[in-house]
């Protein structure tokens, strides 16, 4: 990764926290949206840029546009303190869980790329799709094709739960706002 | 005919929407009919087209929007998805293979599968995620009105 790639993460990582503590919760969600760009921006970095699109478009726009909604329906209590007080205690114990997953994952973890790492290790299924996409299904780009072709029902399992959550949605606030 | 809910005096974001949204609605278009090929897909493409109309929302106001693109057509558009999705599974099946597979349409109708593939992608999830984030917006929003500075709008 380059010294871009490095500094996306602490980008991020400086984003994240300050999410967290940002007393004003307009101030929450547009650091909020800025660590969902950052993340997209990442992703692409880590040559992931279906999930870098979709993270843009959900996590950076929607998102954004529907929390800034819902708080515009509410109260902004006033406070003079910029950020949240910090519960000392519960920080070190998060602190220390954190330090102990990070020491023991980490040495674990292959480089970005890694030709031997273990995504790459079952060729029976990674190397198929690899191999296989465009005898198969005439697109190029793999990851459609699995989508849409080798776990078709998969997504039309989801295609399903998006439907009908969005139904359950107009139907619990339709009562309200529509009526 | 005049809304009370036009963000009139925001000259900035008003200009800003103008000149942004053909490209993000072509950009969303664009991906979602050349996702088998290209990075993206219908979901991103989807949702950039999604996004656009929530554009068009913030710069002309959220009632209007609502009124020229009505409950029942954005229902619609999601429920219709979904019947494409489930048509094209079920017509694999009604030609003797098994749920979504395409190559029956190959060995029966001489079509490639690719085109199986693009009309879920492109008649199935891009008018799901698009119908959901739009109907998502609207119920989040319907019945709000800014307050403006002029205190118009405040006893709607």
């Amino acid at each position: 990764m380059s010294a871009v790639a490095y500094t996306l993460v602490v980008f991020v990582l400086l984003t994240a926290v300050a999410t967290a503590l940002f007393r004003d919760v307009l101030s929450a969600i547009v650091v909020f949206g800025a660590y969902s760009l950052g993340m997209a921006i990442l992703y692409t970095f880590l040559l992931a840029p279906d999930v870098a699109m979709t993270e843009a478009a959900i996590g950076a726009g929607v998102t954004t546009i529907l929390l800034l909604l819902t708080i515009a329906r509410t109260s902004r209590p006033s406070s003079d303190r910029i950020f949240e007080r910090v519960n000392v205690p519960a920080l070190v114990v998060c602190g220390a869980f954190l330090v102990v997953m990070l020491a023991t994952v980490l040495p674990a973890t292959e480089a970005v790329g890694d030709p031997e790492a273990i995504a790459w290790a079952n060729p029976e299924v990674t190397g198929y799709y690899i191999e296989n996409t465009y005898e198969d299904t005439g697109v190029q780009n793999a990851v459609t094709a699995v989508l849409a072709a080798y776990r078709g029902f998969d997504t039309f399992g989801e295609a399903v739960v998006v439907f009908a959550a969005g139904v359950a949605t107009l139907l619990v606030l339709g009562r309200e706002v529509f009526a | 005919m005049s809304y009370q809910d036009t963000y009139s005096e925001s000259q900035v974001i008003l200009t800003a929407v103008k000149i942004i949204a053909p490209f993000t609605l072509t950009y969303g278009l664009f991906m979602t009919f050349h996702g088998a090929d290209t990075p993206g897909g219908s979901f991103q493409g989807g949702a950039i087209i999604g996004v656009t109309v929530l554009m068009l929302a913030f710069a002309f106001g959220i009632e209007p929007t609502r009124e020229w693109l009505r409950n029942a057509v954005l229902v619609g558009l999601v429920a219709g998805g979904v019947a494409v999705f489930i048509g094209v599974g079920l017509a694999a099946m009604a030609l003797g293979g098994n749920f979504l597979e395409y190559d029956r349409f190959f060995e029966v109708w001489g079509i490639r599968q690719k085109w199986g593939m693009e009309a879920i992608e492109i008649g199935g999830i891009a008018l799901i995620v698009a119908g959901v984030v739009i109907t998502l917006f609207f119920a989040t929003a319907a019945g709000f009105t800014p307050t403006r500075t002029d205190g118009r709008g405040e006893d709607e």
